[in-house]
């Protein structure tokens, strides 16, 4: 319960004897807003705009430059003795009225005082515009008489012909889109090439430049007037746009909404045109062109025009759509009385809303838009920093100062000088710094758990690429490839008729050195000494061939299972020494290789890993246990597998150059880390599957955390 | 007489005041106040004084017409004004010290040089009470009155103004100047009469009200450029012009802490009466509505911020009786302030504290000086419902005319300057609000005055017998003895408590003024008790009576702290005058209204609580808790007054289409 406004006021005989009215200019529109009548006040020469409830509009139709406002208040309270206003509201109004440029006085005013208020909002546009230096804005021309002047000729589209037309062209171009989607999909990757990037902004402004016409042309059509057209540098991308205000003051709630969605109207149509264009040309600059225009026009419009949590079109539409005019100012009230309210407790804090769903709109709204705002301004301020070096930091910094210090200094100053915290204030001071001490604590001191993710394959702890130590034709498999092998079971029956020719020779050769070395026994002693190395070169020889010859038959060295997709086909060839036969893996342990991110190394060392989880891809439901984990000490470039890189669709960057025909060498040098996996029932573990393994680290409280991680981005991408 | 059409434009003519710092500005602008009244400004100022002195000896052997001649001489210097006036004003000083010691048979002291070059400077001078402060602003009236531009020495009450004017009235005749005086009885030939002259002796509401009904005069043509014009262009229309003042510019407040900061918390009114029957029955009606209805049940009170609000049962209540009310108060938003403003009426009220009944006429009484106001009204429907609620004859509201707060009709003067004798506290106020710069001048001799240590009880009933009993004491001593009060209620109550005991005191209140002089007159005599609200004895001396002295002086007791320290130190300062012997005491209770007012609930309780256990500490908690009430309650008053001033220049931004106000 709010204290009512003073019937009588100490201040009324500054207006009673005043003779004012409303401007001959100014217009006045009846219009709902939730069911509820209001009056609309517009003066057409500043756009400037007042809403009354009936009640107070019965006092300002009113008055008249013949009667003084103390009779018109008497001629209020006589006829609506209940819902006249009080004097005090009536001075609220008229100052209003007469800051809104809508009330005509008969008194010359106050020169210097207008000068003054002129400069103040001077000041303030100034100030706006550079605490908005993301959307900045430039007026160029007043548009209005041109659009007059084709308005007969434009204004027949926007009728339900129009709307037929428009839906035709629409259907047309979305058939267009169905029969090409494949080639769309592909010209899509290339839409953000550098080479195609002066195309696209080309394309950007000629369909911003309709879709503003557009609003101009449905408002224009409507009866509003369009006076300014100039140029937003929209996170300093020069684009169009219309001043379509004037259309806040339409009777019919459909009207507004039209002029609103006007833009993503024309757009959707140019879109259209263009898709039927980009299907008709072979490829070329207008195919190109037409292509860009075709995405711009439908994509873009789609996320940000339609999008209401930003404050473009959709968020017009949305406040027109919900009635509830100023929605985004009444949202930000309506989430301080709840503060207040709720928070602060503070007694006759009343919301903004005027029937209970309102008030959950506004909240609901207040809400969304304020994380939505947050996380694309964050990402504004990131991507600016990113891209340009020096004037990106500058940049940041205004947009900071825009987007972070100046609430919060609104916010102390709120805090200290609000008077609609005067008797709470000590409590509000009081939960507004313990609510800030308890957020350092918990982010400067509480230690938060922590983990870092890697991307890593699994391989086996025991794999053996299979090699034969000997030439040879593959004679038979001994084994089916796939199947569990015993240590020492032969795989794999290789001949080599060479090998036994060489054999025999070299069988041969021995017993001629022992016949040799009897003779010699008998005949003479002297030349025994060689004999006797002959023959036991001869004797390694035979051993040597005897080994090879052994080779043929190519053994598992452990139990395992043999890997060898394509040794059937080669049975019957002739095999050089040292080809690869498949792969033999033990099954019975697997190890998990990840590749961990230098600017996460820092985690790895000085303690023990923590119990790690491992999610393979595919299987990302179960997480499997490893232990003894090992770090490789001293960066790697060459990833444990190509899977892991970018070239292979992993997320590991690798350098994209000649040398890299492998696609295993990273940008970066990374830490190589090692843990056995503990088998699970459910995971089928097989060599060269790829996963992530997730780290617990030490808890750290956050605000260290996010300190290092500063650090290393400027580190990164600054160099500093 | 025709009148030049220039005079016409001077008569008018004051200085339009800039706006009052906001934001940097003002902290710079702090910086800058502090280095105004920096010590050496006094030291120089002394330094000055006492070379004034000096040349005592030219004027010491002239005779009186050659002293006059001479004064005579400098009053030219100072009409022709220019770049030499400066070089003038120390020889001028020491002749008119030596006119008002012959004419007064007072030799003003160098610290009255002092304080009257101050003026003289436009400074605020802080003297303590009884230095003579009549007599300096006598010595710098005259430097202006000589300039014949308008000079007003504003006073608190017409009985200063009626005093000091004919006590000086010789004096400034000696020297050449013309003064006059203007009270609240006077009619409007008087007052142009007063104000013609070259000085003028008035209260800041008579000079303020007399402002605002010239400017109500002008009308829409307040511009004097735009008169001019009008004039020159149709001469027919230059009658003779209706003003009383004769432009604002050189203003000698004196008791500047009471014009300038204690009365500035409302703004001055100029009302008409106006017929309003519904609002009188309305108000007799809501009056027997509430009767029915019981704090806790029907509505909740909140003391700390004067407010009553509605239960659910309260609401219901009205509207079975909503009928009984005329039918524009119906509505459901002027019913609920017709109903609030009864029971505000009700339970924050009350008679002989907030105002008392005169004639069948509700008067208010100002909380700070105590004194009844009888121009002043509360809000329409606010008057009316403490009428009803007394059962009186309701009468119509008063409906405004024209405002002004006096912090924005001090700033329109080009020279404003003032004395007081406690203005330190206030220094960063005085600043800021009026560009004055608060320099304290020595006094004459040292002061005598002994601060007994305070004492504290648990309950008001302890501390009125302890009061009691040490009246006695020092009653016995032959002393006289003044004790302040905060209501008209507890000096009454006090007075009979004292009478009960076989005393005689005497009690000064806003219900018993009319032997105001004489009570004050006798209060210094040996003996006497004087019993007075806070109004009392401001501006006036209490002279000590034969033997007193003697005695031990004038021995001062604070009933209880008041919201402002300014107001007990000069309550305090009426003992100890001018090197006199006396004493001050203060007596503070838990049970007092600043603390219950002011300290947080939880301390309070813990307050009471260390009394209940007898805490050894319990006297240095109240001790604390009664400076931390003071400083609380003298912040909220000084934003009350920001917010007056604040208030009165939105409303002239809101509605500059209605014409600038009056400034």
């Amino acid at each position: 319960m709010a204290a009512p406004s003073r019937t009588f006021s100490e201040s009324w005989y500054r207006v009673a004897n005043q003779k004012v009215c409303l401007r001959s200019v100014v217009r006045v529109r009846r219009q709902y807003f939730r069911g509820e009548r209001w009056f609309v006040l517009e003066n057409p020469f500043s756009n400037q705009f007042f809403r009354l409830r009936p009640e107070a509009y019965e006092f300002v139709a009113r008055l008249h430059p013949e009667l003084t406002v103390e009779a018109v208040w008497q001629q209020c309270l006589a006829r609506f003795p209940d819902t006249a206003p009080s004097q005090e509201a009536v001075i609220q109004m008229l100052s209003q009225l007469y800051h809104a440029n809508l009330l005509q006085y008969d008194l010359a005013a106050d020169s210097a005082q207008l000068f003054e208020r002129y400069q103040k909002r001077r000041q303030r546009e100034l100030g706006f515009r550079f605490l908005n230096i993301m959307f900045m804005r430039f007026p160029l021309l007043d548009p209005d008489r041109f659009l007059v002047a084709t308005l007969p000729v434009v204004g027949r589209l926007i009728s339900p012909v129009g709307a037929i037309l428009w839906l035709l062209m629409i259907g047309l171009g979305l058939d267009q889109i169905f029969n090409h989607f494949s080639e769309l999909r592909i010209q899509g990757e290339g839409l953000l090439a550098t080479g195609n990037l002066p195309l696209l902004y080309l394309g950007l402004v000629v369909v911003k430049t309709f879709h503003e016409l557009g609003h101009a042309y449905f408002c224009r059509r409507f009866g509003g007037e369009v006076h300014v057209l100039g140029v937003m540098l929209m996170i300093f991308t020069p684009m169009p746009y219309v001043d379509a205000t004037s259309s806040w003051s339409f009777r019919k709630r459909w009207q507004r909404v039209l002029v609103g969605a006007a833009g993503m109207i024309v757009e959707l149509f140019i879109a259209a045109v263009a898709a039927c264009v980009w299907t008709h040309t072979g490829p070329g600059v207008t195919h190109q062109l037409a292509y860009n225009i075709m995405v711009v026009a439908s994509v873009s419009t789609l996320i940000f025009n339609l999008n209401p949590l930003m404050r473009f079109d959709g968020y017009y539409i949305l406040s027109d759509l919900l009635e509830i005019p100023n929605l985004n100012q009444r949202a930000v009230f309506q989430i301080r009385h709840l503060f207040e309210r709720y928070v602060f407790k503070v007694e006759h804090s009343e919301s903004p809303a005027t029937t209970p769903s309102e008030g959950h709109w506004l909240t609901a709204f207040g809400i969304t838009s304020t994380i939505y705002r947050t996380i694309v301004f964050a990402g504004i301020l990131l991507a600016v920093a990113d891209r340009f070096l020096l004037f990106g930091i500058i940049m940041s910094v205004a947009c900071l100062i825009s987007w972070m210090v100046f609430p919060v200094v609104q916010f102390v100053k709120y805090l200290a000088s609000s008077p609609r915290l005067d008797r709470v204030r000590n409590r509000a001071i009081g939960i507004s710094v313990s609510a800030l001490a308890g957020l350092i604590i918990l982010l400067a001191v509480v230690p938060f758990p922590h983990s870092f993710s890697a991307p890593g394959v699994v391989a086996a702890s025991q794999r053996l690429v299979l090699a034969n130590a000997t030439a040879g034709r593959v004679v038979a498999l001994l084994a089916q490839p796939g199947q569990p092998v015993t240590a020492g079971q032969p795989l794999l029956q290789l001949d080599n008729p060479e090998l036994t020719l060489q054999l025999a020779d070299a069988q041969s050769r021995l017993n001629e050195a022992n016949a040799r070395y009897q003779q010699a026994m008998k005949e003479d002693s002297a030349s025994l000494e060689p004999l006797i190395k002959l023959r036991s070169a001869a004797a390694q020889t035979i051993a040597k061939l005897q080994r090879d010859a052994d080779h043929l038959i190519l053994r598992a060295p452990f139990a395992g299972v043999w890997i060898s997709p394509q040794i059937n086909e080669r049975v019957g060839a002739w095999l050089e020494r040292g080809s690869d036969l498949g792969l033999l893996v033990n099954p019975s342990a697997y190890q998990f290789v990840a590749s961990v991110r230098e600017e996460d190394g820092h985690a790895l060392f000085g303690h023990p890993l923590r119990d790690s989880g491992i999610r393979l891809n595919g299987s990302a439901d179960t997480r499997l246990a490893a232990q003894d984990w090992r770090i490789i000490p001293g960066g790697q470039q060459v990833l444990p597998s190509a899977a892991l890189g970018w070239a292979a669709g992993g997320d590991v960057p690798v350098a994209n150059d000649n040398n890299n025909s492998q696609g295993d060498r990273t940008i970066e040098p990374f830490f190589e880390v090692r843990g056995t996996i503990v088998p699970a029932a459910t995971v089928v573990l097989l060599d060269g599957r790829s996963g992530r393994a997730r780290f617990w680290l030490e808890p750290e409280p956050l605000i260290p955390r996010w300190f290092r991680s500063l650090r290393q981005l400027l580190q990164k991408r600054y160099e500093i | 007489m025709r009148s030049l059409p220039t005079q016409d434009y001077r008569r008018s003519d004051y200085r339009v005041p800039t706006r009052p710092f906001t934001g940097l500005d003002a902290v710079v602008n702090r910086y800058i106040g502090a280095y105004r009244s920096r010590a050496a400004v006094a030291a120089g100022l002394l330094k000055e004084s006492e070379s004034i002195i000096q040349l005592e000896r030219e004027y010491r052997d002239l005779t009186n017409a050659e002293l006059q001649r001479r004064l005579i001489e400098f009053r030219e210097h100072f009409r022709r004004g220019g770049r030499q006036v400066p070089a003038y004003v120390g020889p001028a000083l020491a002749a008119i010290r030596e006119a008002a010691d012959r004419q007064l048979g007072l030799r003003a002291f160098p610290v009255q040089i002092m304080g009257a070059l101050a003026l003289h400077r436009g400074l605020l001078a802080e003297m303590a009470t009884g230095e003579g402060k009549t007599l300096t602003a006598g010595l710098a009236a005259v430097l202006a009155g000589w300039s014949r531009r308008p000079c007003h020495v504003i006073t608190v009450n017409d009985y200063l103004v009626e005093r000091d004017a004919t006590w000086l009235e010789t004096f400034f005749h000696f020297c050449g100047v013309r003064v006059g005086r203007v009270v609240g009885s006077a009619p409007p030939p008087e007052r142009v009469k007063g104000y013609e002259c070259d000085v003028t002796y008035v209260t800041s509401k008579e000079l303020l009200a007399d402002f605002l009904r010239d400017r109500l005069h002008l009308g829409r043509l307040q511009d004097p450029t735009r008169r001019l014009i009008r004039h020159l262009l149709q001469p027919q229309t230059a009658a003779r012009s209706p003003l009383v003042l004769r432009g604002l510019h050189t203003a000698i407040v004196d008791e500047a802490d009471s014009v300038l900061i204690d009365e500035a918390v409302t703004p001055l009114i100029i009302s008409a009466s106006h017929k309003n029957e519904t609002l009188r029955n309305a108000a007799g009606f809501a009056c027997e509505m509430v009767r029915a209805l019981e704090p806790g049940v029907h509505y909740q009170i909140n003391h700390r911020y004067k407010e009553v609000e509605l239960t659910e049962a309260g609401q219901g209540t009205l509207v079975e009786q909503v009928q009984k009310l005329p039918g524009l108060w119906q509505g459901p938003e002027r019913r609920l302030e017709l109903v609030i403003q009864a029971l505000v009426a009700r339970e924050f009220f009350h008679r002989d504290k907030q105002y008392i009944l005169d004639n069948g006429k509700v008067v208010i009484v100002d909380e700070f000086t105590g004194r009844p106001m009888p121009q002043r009204t509360w809000q329409a429907g606010m008057h009316q419902a403490i009428e009803a609620k007394e059962g009186i004859e309701i009468s119509d509201p008063s409906e405004t005319i024209a405002r002004l707060s006096f912090q924005r009709f001090f700033r329109c003067f080009h020279k404003l300057s003032g004395m007081s004798g406690t203005a330190r506290e206030a220094a960063g106020e005085l600043w800021q609000s009026y560009g004055l710069a608060v320099i304290t001048i020595p006094p004459n001799r040292p002061c005598a005055r002994q601060h007994w240590p305070d004492r504290y009880f648990a309950t008001e009933p302890a501390k009125w017998e302890a009061i009691a009993a040490e009246a006695r004491r020092i009653h016995a001593l032959g002393r006289p003895i003044l004790i302040g009060t905060r209501s008209i209620a507890a000096s009454e109550r006090l007075g009979a408590l004292l009478a009960a005991d076989g005393l005689e005191p005497r009690v000064l209140n806003a219900a018993r003024l009319k032997d105001e002089a004489s009570t004050i007159a006798l209060a210094g005599d040996p003996g006497r008790i004087t019993i007075a609200t806070n109004m009392a004895g401001r501006g006036t001396d209490i002279k000590l009576g034969d033997g007193v002295a003697a005695a031990g002086g004038l021995h001062v007791m604070a009933s209880e702290r008041h919201e402002s320290g300014r107001i007990d130190r000069q309550l305090f300062g009426r003992s100890g005058r001018q090197g006199d012997p006396g004493s001050a005491q203060a007596f503070v209770s838990v049970e007092d209204e600043l603390i219950q007012r002011y300290l947080p609930g939880p301390v309070r309780r813990t307050l009471a609580g260390a009394w209940q256990r007898d805490s050894a500490w319990k006297e240095r908690f109240l001790a604390w808790g009664c400076d931390y009430a003071q400083k609380k309650a003298q912040n909220s008053a000084r934003k009350q007054r920001n917010t007056v001033l604040r208030s009165d220049l939105w409303m002239d931004q809101a509605l500059s289409f209605a014409g600038a106000d009056t400034i």
